[in-house]
């Protein structure tokens, strides 16, 4: 590859973190350190009912035996320090009055925050048309269309306002999904967790807007351990977007959340990511540590959840969206574009677990990795000895752009059913030399050219993305991977 | 974890108590270090490479082993192993009887000068053996590596020269006769020189229906410009556990190609390591697994492309029925600057019940940009159309069923390139298919 090629690429690699401003808002943060005593300073902060205090308290102690027991999960291809859980601070909240009435009352330095990260919150942006619930360090600070999703009878508010007043839904689904004995860091979130959302569609209800959901750590030495809980009865329809951002820090601040969907009887979840917080600096200083676990289940027959994921921030990524096909006929669809740099590290993937009869799901996975980044896809596909007619596709695309990052591929096939039809099948490879050849041919510069293949190698999976976010995603996209190259 | 303990100690035991009749010199000195490492290392109970594989649950249910019974095979005679013989295979014959070599059951007259074929016994100061056993892949042993050089005694040792071209393939029959459990623990050495050309099959089977651990390894080094070829066929009886670890060294521009036929009742585990060492290496490995009633096959293998411009090829196959289990990790490593790599990998399983199950692992680990590499996996049951096609043309259901399970391991039966060794694969699997 010639030089401008080169010099592109290393441009790509070390291009900046556009959005590592901090926002100068009073926290009301709780000292560091992790006790009993913290998480029942939490939940009496939240003034939490007594049961939900009681279900902390039982995954703390299974937190302390995992960890005892088993210590940190080291399979993933990742390499990173263990976390110290005593050195970070379990809640923060913007400002020290910690629930707003309306968006009046809400700083209006953070109503900027969100101005610049270009999240419509305000009611003047109702042509955007999304409705938004704001998470910044632990506390969800806005929600947005509140009335008009009441109409219809879908609840979209914080999960701590969830918790207050509907607590029944919240009894019943919360760890359903992922229980707080799932794994080390779903453990500790379930013991900490401080806010995140709910969504609860009713029956034979397609929600009118899209739901949307913007995560923010803004003070230093925190961790935002955030829950989101969306439940969708019979034949409902709802799109969920996550977006998520972090200020630069030399720290690495950890970012454990936990998602759980349910989908009843012919209901339809699609459930998209832009996750971009903060990568670390070029030498891999700072930067969040991003353990996520998230799980959805296909409860009802008919039922359908989609994963939709760009992942082009945090240093470490630890990440499996899930599907458990329990219903018959049930559908389960993973689509990701992971993007590294730097010295980023990503091992993501998902798990499909088909237990109903004539189950499917689709993986396409497309991992770019560039500077001396890893990036891995790691993926379960599971065949019950039950589930008859199962039919599983898998496709992962990585991508190389330089020489000193690593691009990995760990997919585990276990099946037990004859009738299952499962294929996988995962390609590397860089910009073709061949592919630039081509379009310089036709006029076009080099640098064009590789902008032109790396959007093309993603595009299948950006144009799954809702129309609102594809138009970020592919502007966020483009910025990781323009550089200042105009 | 005592159970732990009982396992390590108990073969610490056995090995202190043989340690006086060890044999000298270098080998002895590898051995206290192998067993160290051994002890260091234990028998895996949780790991990620023995992930689908529970060897330790396995090696615990089995009987207390004894590692007397190489003597137990001395009455065997020579009427015994022909009935193993391959039909119409011309080959230098070598026959080892619970891993060790009979030479009045052998044949290799007319061997060429330039190669030698040599009881382990008795080699430990050959050239090849003090350069080269033990002395590649540091880096993938494991604690049944450790565990057979530790025990290292018997084992043949194969050396061909620079430039001796060896017509004749050779035969290596392992038998496995035993009269109580036993622990055996065969070695082979393949040594090949600058632009030699040579074709080993070894055959594994067993005598017999006592508990048997097989804990083979075989090392092979090949030398620039050399083309080697190795056929293995396992097919041992239900209460055998079969652990073949093999480690191919290759210079550049050599062509090293492996094909494992597993059709074992029991236990078998396959693992392999390739390391293409210079530019320009070819390696093809290829496998199929037959299981059947209750057997558990699982294919481990791993190509450490470590230097540029080389090629490998990957294809392994299997029929499962029955409560078997078929695993398959196989992992492509494309280490810093080794560009221009075209490595391929795929892994293909047919089910044919709902009592049987397929864990397949295919990995890629890539670091180095300039590379084509891919990887595939596919598993399910025979296509119904295909079967509803040869019926409809007056083809029975069973015959179409075998028909189509024998064009699916065709592909890799069609690796093997001796005529008489592919004939006798194909007749076997023939048997075992139409039999269920």
């Amino acid at each position: 590859m010639s030089a401008t090629g080169t010099e592109y690429l290393n441009e790509v690699a070390a291009s900046d973190y556009e959005w590592g401003f901090v926002t100068d808002v009073e926290s009301d943060t709780v000292p560091k350190g992790l006790s009993e005593d913290v998480i029942r300073l939490i939940s009496s902060k939240k003034s939490e009912p007594r049961w939900l205090l009681d279900w902390r308290l039982k995954a703390y102690a299974h937190f302390e035996k995992i960890l005892a027991e088993r210590g940190f999960p080291t399979w993933a291809h990742l390499d990173y320090p263990e976390v110290d859980f005593q050195n970070i601070s379990y809640y923060s909240a913007p400002n020290s009055k910690p629930k707003y009435e309306s968006l009046d009352e809400v700083d209006p330095k953070l109503l900027e925050t969100f101005e610049r990260l270009g999240i419509p919150v305000t009611e003047q942006k109702m042509l955007a048309g999304v409705a938004v619930d704001i998470v910044m360090d632990s506390v969800s600070v806005a929600t947005t269309f509140k009335d008009e999703l009441a109409k219809k009878g879908v609840i979209f508010c914080s999960f701590g306002e969830a918790v207050e007043k509907h607590p029944d839904l919240v009894r019943k689904y919360m760890g359903s999904v992922v229980p707080h004995t799932d794994n080390l860091y779903a453990a500790l979130n379930s013991a900490v967790f401080t806010d995140g959302s709910f969504a609860y569609i009713p029956k034979g209800v397609r929600c009118p807007m899209e739901l949307s959901t913007y995560f923010r750590i803004n003070a230093a030495g925190t961790g935002q351990f955030e829950r989101t809980l969306i439940i969708a009865e019979e034949d409902a329809y709802v799109s969920y977007l996550e977006g998520c951002t972090a200020p630069r820090r030399d720290e690495n601040q950890l970012h454990a959340a936990v998602v759980e969907i349910v989908a009843h009887k012919g209901a339809e979840v699609k459930y998209s990511t832009v996750q971009n917080w903060y990568p670390g600096d070029a030498q891999g200083k700072g930067g969040v540590f991003n353990f996520v676990t998230k799980r959805g289940i296909c409860e009802g027959d008919d039922s359908k959840i989609s994963w939709t994921q760009l992942e082009t921030g945090s240093a470490v990524t630890w990440k499996y969206p899930s599907v458990i096909l329990k219903g018959d006929r049930s559908v389960g669809e993973f689509y990701s574009v992971a993007f590294t740099k730097g010295k980023q590290q990503a091992d993501t993937g998902t798990k499909m677990i088909h237990l109903g009869q004539d189950t499917s799901s689709t993986i396409i996975s497309k991992g770019i990795s560039a500077g001396n980044s890893q990036n891995s896809y790691r993926g379960l596909v599971k065949i019950n000895p039950k589930a008859s007619g199962a039919r599983n596709f898998s496709q992962c695309d990585s991508m190389l752009l330089g020489d000193r990052c690593g691009a990995h591929t760990f997919p585990y096939l276990e099946i037990g059913h004859p009738t299952a039809k499962v294929e996988h099948e995962a390609t590397t490879s860089k910009v073709g030399e061949d592919q630039i050849f081509y379009c310089q041919q036709r006029g076009i510069s080099e640098v064009d050219a590789i902008k032109l293949i790396v959007n093309g190698f993603c595009k299948e999976i950006l144009s799954k993305l809702p129309m609102e976010f594809a138009v970020e995603a592919q502007k966020l996209l483009a910025i990781e991977l323009e550089g200042s190259v105009g | 974890m005592s159970e732990r303990q009982t396992i390590e100690s108990r073969l610490l035991e056995t090995w202190e108590s043989r340690a006086g009749s060890a044999m000298n010199g270098r080998l002895h000195d590898g051995r206290e270090l192998a067993m160290a490492r051994f002890r260091e290392a234990g028998i895996p109970a949780k790991s990620e490479a023995w992930k689908y594989t529970p060897i330790r649950r396995i090696l615990e249910r089995m009987p207390l082993l004894s590692l007397g019974a190489a003597a137990e095979g001395d009455t065997l005679s020579a009427a015994d192993v022909a009935a193993f013989a391959i039909d119409g295979l011309d080959a230098f014959r070598v026959v080892l009887v619970n891993g060790r070599f009979r030479a009045d059951l052998s044949d290799l007259a007319g061997l060429p000068a330039g190669v030698r074929i040599l009881d382990l016994r008795n080699a430990a100061s050959d050239p090849a053996v003090v350069e080269h056993l033990d002395g590649t892949g540091q880096e993938a042993r494991d604690a049944f590596a450790e565990l057979n050089s530790a025990f290292v005694q018997d084992g043949m040792v194969v050396v061909v020269d620079a430039g001796i071209v060896l017509e004749r393939p050779v035969f290596i029959q392992h038998v496995l006769t035993a009269g109580s459990p036993a622990l055996i623990q065969p070695r082979l050495l393949g040594v090949f020189g600058k632009d030699s050309q040579a074709r080993i099959v070894e055959v594994c089977r067993t005598i017999g229906q006592d508990h048997v651990l097989t804990n083979a390894m075989s090392e092979f080094h090949t030398a620039t410009g050399a083309v080697i070829d190795h056929v293995r066929v396992i097919d041992e009886h239900k209460d055998a556990v079969h652990i073949n670890s093999l480690r191919s060294y290759q210079e550049g521009g050599s062509t090293f190609s492996t094909n494992v036929i597993t059709v074992s009742a029991g236990v078998v585990r396959n693992q392999s390591y390739f390391l293409p060492d210079g530019e320009n290496c070819e390696t093809h490995l290829s496998g199929f697994y037959l299981g059947q009633n209750g057997a558990h096959i699982d294919n481990h293998t791993l190509v450490d492309h470590a230097k540029p411009e080389c090629y490998s090829n990957e294809l392994f196959k299997g029929i499962l029925s029955n409560k078997a289990i078929g695993v398959f990790n196989g992992k492509v490593l494309v280490r810093q600057d080794a560009q221009k790599i075209n490595a391929y990998q795929s892994n293909k399983s047919v089910i044919l019940d709902d009592t049987a199950r397929m864990y397949s692992k295919p990995e890629l680990e890539i670091y180095a940009d300039d590379v084509r590499c891919s990887h595939g996996a596919t598993t399910g049951e025979l296509d119904q159309e295909a079967m509803f096609y040869l019926q409809t043309r007056g083809i029975r259901k069973d015959d179409a069923r075998l028909i189509l399970l024998e064009a699916f391991a065709a592909d890799v039966l069609d690796r093997i390139r001796l005529d008489a060794v592919r004939d006798h694969v194909d007749a076997l699997i023939r048997r075992r298919l139409s039999q269920n």
